[in-house]
């Protein structure tokens, strides 16, 4: 049986609490001497090769949010390091065998195989290595949300990995604008705006164009291509190329895994946060429905396609880039929309 | 018949959208004294002018993506109101050795014309706009009248009573001798008045040197053109419920009624114009508050400035009932408050620093979040001084500023933390603040160097640059 009797009040010896009145001290002025050893706080000394805490593997923030942390897989790469190293060694000894007994033919299986097995170790070490960096981006992203509440140090930690991840060197014209726009006592909200400002809207502008482009000659290849099974094959070959050239542009370079993941994220997205923006942005069927009513059946086929690229891209962008995209700066799909349909209108009036 | 281009049409088209467009702003500047009014708007009139060439306003918008063209100086449109003396405070700066520039007495005006382009040029847009921006200067003290208009000269005169600390009435203490000599029912003698008004003014501006900022009427301290007018001789009297009953029914030509006819005049023909002819027209409002001066002066004047900017700050708190809304309508459609001299404290102190502004008036930003007034707090230095460095000596890595002192001694010093709400008696009794003074920077040919004037211009007028 439990005990329903009202529970007594309790007193607590508050340390904490007691300690914590004392501890705000303020601290009071001090002089110092003007000959003293001193460096101005600058930001145009910032090197942004000079590694972060941020990269360094395992930094501060790798424990920092939900989903961040992902347990690295010790167990699967032990088992394959494992069958690689006794592969080697099973294929050294059956080497040693063959050329005692002079055995030519299993001596060339032999080598082949050592070939194979130097190929597949160089594959792992660089799937691994690149495996990391999809890690450090979302690290950074973590990092560069987290901005407006930032202390300065995490500031200047923060901005300095986002220019090695833009592979920016001092020399780069972005960096060195952003540098004279920063000043030592801008808080993280005002370093995020210029971050933005300097750093991502070329990108931005130049990914907006990227992805026009080609969800436009997409449209354009649906639409006049004369087989359907082709059309596809080269949609999806189209957008493969996309989306990497959108990573690249946004200094991520991807593994094999990292694409699969990506690929992976950016579906989910469309499946579901993409659903419910579409839902949102109000006037999407309705247009749709009037511009295909206007269209041949080609052409408004060539449309979706070209649409559906435009969304992925969309998508893909707001993944890849470093600074996530705030309300105001996230590109619309239908300024997209009203560049694809003028230019299949054109195509429909030519043909 | 005229052939008009279909170019020339759109052009004229635009040109009328344009006029009939709401280009116009009108931007006040205030503050009690010695908050920076005059820095404040020098260097805002030189970042503007220089804006597009020399001057970092990146938290601009317009400014960031090169849309700010420029801005140049037209004339004003009210012809009484005397003009901002930019030229002189620019000159003061760079004297050598620099020099801040000297305060401004009462209201003055200047016009600016600003050059930009939209965000978007649509059809119907011009490739170029234009914002007329007037700014207005005027002493905050003005405001501190604004109960005067629910006053009659009584009721006045028994609050005036009730608020007197111990310190302040020692700089009353010769105004007090005077008026106790002076009977109420007496012939008002015009000399005998003047000297005791004199007396009165004397101990409010002896306060004001001390440190007080809630000092009523605010017209005693800054006279602007009403100098040695009678209507600034009036003064209260002590007089006791059932004696200002009797001294109704003294004669207009007595020392009460003569008091109490120019404490009227005052609040009709000084205080209601100035609402009536500025205040009304504003449309953006900034308040400056000198946070480290008020520190530095003691708990007791820190105490006053809180009253004097919760005074201050009712005269933009026009909530439907409020009384200025009943007098006149007034149209601040947005509000800074601004600690100023942010480069006095080294840049991990700013956000202590609006964080103490926050503070300080809790209860009028209250009320003005109630109103729905926008209203945003910034720390920032118009004109910067100081240059922030790390210094490493035996305690580690420390913040320090590098400036000259006032007297041009070179120094390098970290001022302390600025607290983020108000310290206990027995920290002002050990420890107490003491920021120091700075002498601005020689001039160079390119815009002042300032500290977070941009995103204060981006809060104030960055809305009509779009």
């Amino acid at each position: 049986m439990t005990d329903h009797r009202p529970r007594p009040g309790r007193h607590f010896t508050d340390q904490a609490a007691t300690e914590d009145s004392q501890a705000p001290r303020l601290r009071p002025g001090r002089r110092f001497d003007p000959s003293l050893e001193q460096t101005p706080v600058d930001h145009s000394q910032w090197d942004p090769d000079q590694e972060s805490l941020l990269e360094a593997s395992g930094g501060a923030a790798a424990d920092a949010g939900p989903g961040a942390a992902r347990r690295p897989r010790h167990g699967l790469f032990a088992a394959v390091g494992g069958a690689i190293l006794l592969g080697t060694l099973e294929l050294l000894t059956a080497l040693g065998n063959a050329w005692t007994s002079a055995d030519l033919l299993g001596l060339a299986w032999g080598g082949l195989g050592l070939v194979i097995l130097l190929i597949a170790t160089r594959t792992l070490i660089s799937e691994v290595a690149r495996a990391r960096r999809l890690d450090r981006h979302d690290r950074l992203r973590e990092a560069l949300a987290r901005l407006p509440t930032a202390t300065a140090d995490d500031i200047t930690e923060s901005t300095r990995a986002l220019a090695r991840h833009l592979s920016l060197d001092q020399d780069a014209p972005d960096w060195q604008a952003l540098r004279d726009a920063l000043e030592p006592h801008h808080d993280g909200q005002e370093t995020r705006d210029l971050l933005e400002h300097h750093l991502m809207v070329p990108r931005d502008r130049a990914a907006i164009r990227l992805i026009s482009r080609m969800s436009s000659e997409t449209a354009v290849m649906v639409a006049v291509s004369p087989l359907t099974l082709v059309d596809m094959a080269l949609v999806a070959w189209r957008h493969l190329v996309m989306v990497n050239r959108i990573t690249r542009l946004y200094g991520l370079e991807l593994s094999r895994l990292g694409r699969i993941k990506l690929w992976r994220q950016i579906l989910h997205d469309m499946a579901f946060a993409g659903a419910a923006e579409m839902a949102t942005d109000t006037g999407i069927e309705l247009l749709s429905l009037d511009l295909t009513g206007r269209l041949s059946a080609r052409a408004s086929q060539g449309l979706a396609s070209g649409l559906l690229a435009a969304r992925l891209g969309l998508r893909a962008q707001a993944l890849c880039r470093p600074l996530p995209f705030t309300d105001a700066t996230r590109p619309r799909l239908g300024d997209l929309r009203r560049k694809l349909w003028q230019r299949l209108r054109r195509l429909d009036d030519t043909a | 018949m005229a052939v008009f281009s279909r170019q020339r049409l759109q052009h004229e088209m635009s040109n009328l959208i344009e006029r009939s467009r709401d280009r116009q702003l009108r931007l006040a500047v205030t503050g009690l004294s010695r908050s920076g009014k005059t820095a404040f708007l020098s260097s805002l009139i030189n970042q503007l002018r220089h804006a597009g060439v020399e001057a970092r306003l990146d938290l601009l918008p317009a400014a960031r993506e090169g849309r700010l063209l420029g801005a140049r100086r037209v004339n004003q449109p009210d012809l009484e109101v005397p003009r901002f003396p930019y030229d002189q405070a620019l000159k003061a700066l760079g004297n050598t050795p620099p020099r801040w520039p000297s305060p401004t007495k009462g209201i003055s005006e200047l016009r600016l014309s600003l050059r930009f382009r939209p965000r978007r040029s649509t059809m119907l847009k011009a490739p170029t706009s234009t914002l007329t921006l007037d700014l207005i200067d005027y002493p905050g003290e003005w405001l501190l009248d604004l109960p005067l208009l629910q006053h009659d000269y009584d009721s006045w005169c028994r609050a005036q009573a009730a608020h007197r600390g111990e310190h302040r009435e020692a700089f009353m203490a010769p105004f007090q001798d005077a008026v106790a000599r002076l009977d109420p029912a007496a012939e008002a003698c015009e000399d005998a008045l003047a000297e005791i008004a004199e007396r009165y003014a004397m101990g409010l501006k002896q306060a004001r040197e001390a440190g007080f900022s809630n000092l009523q009427p605010g017209r005693f301290l800054l006279p602007g053109e009403l100098a040695g007018a009678p209507v600034l001789q009036f003064f209260p009297l002590n007089l006791s419920k059932a004696e200002q009953q009797s001294c109704r029914q003294l004669p207009d030509t007595s020392v009460y009624a003569t008091l109490a006819a120019r404490f009227e005049h005052y609040r009709k023909q000084v205080v209601t114009p100035f609402y009536r002819d500025h205040f009304q027209r504003f449309d953006r409002q900034i308040v400056l508050v000198d946070l480290l001066g008020a520190l530095n002066a003691g708990p007791e004047r820190f105490e006053d400035l809180s009253a004097a900017l919760a005074q201050l700050m009712q005269s933009f708190n026009y909530g439907k009932r409020h009384l200025l809304n009943r007098l006149f309508d007034s149209r601040i459609d947005r509000l800074a408050v601004a600690a100023t001299k942010a480069d006095h404290v080294t840049p991990d102190q700013h956000e202590r620093l609006v964080r103490l502004l926050e503070t300080l008036l809790a209860e009028p930003l209250k009320d003005l979040r109630y109103t729905n007034v926008p209203v945003k707090a910034f720390s920032l230095a118009a004109i910067r001084a100081t240059d922030v460095r790390e210094v490493h000596d035996a305690q580690g890595p420390s913040l320090a500023l590098s400036g000259h002192s006032l007297g041009g001694k070179a120094c390098l010093f970290f001022p302390g933390d600025v607290p983020t709400s108000l310290p206990d008696a027995d920290f002002w009794a050990h420890q107490g603040f003491n920021f120091a003074s700075f002498r601005p920077r020689p001039m160079t040919s390119t815009a002042l160097d300032h500290i977070r004037m941009d995103s204060a211009l981006d809060w104030l007028l960055g809305d009509k640059l779009q």
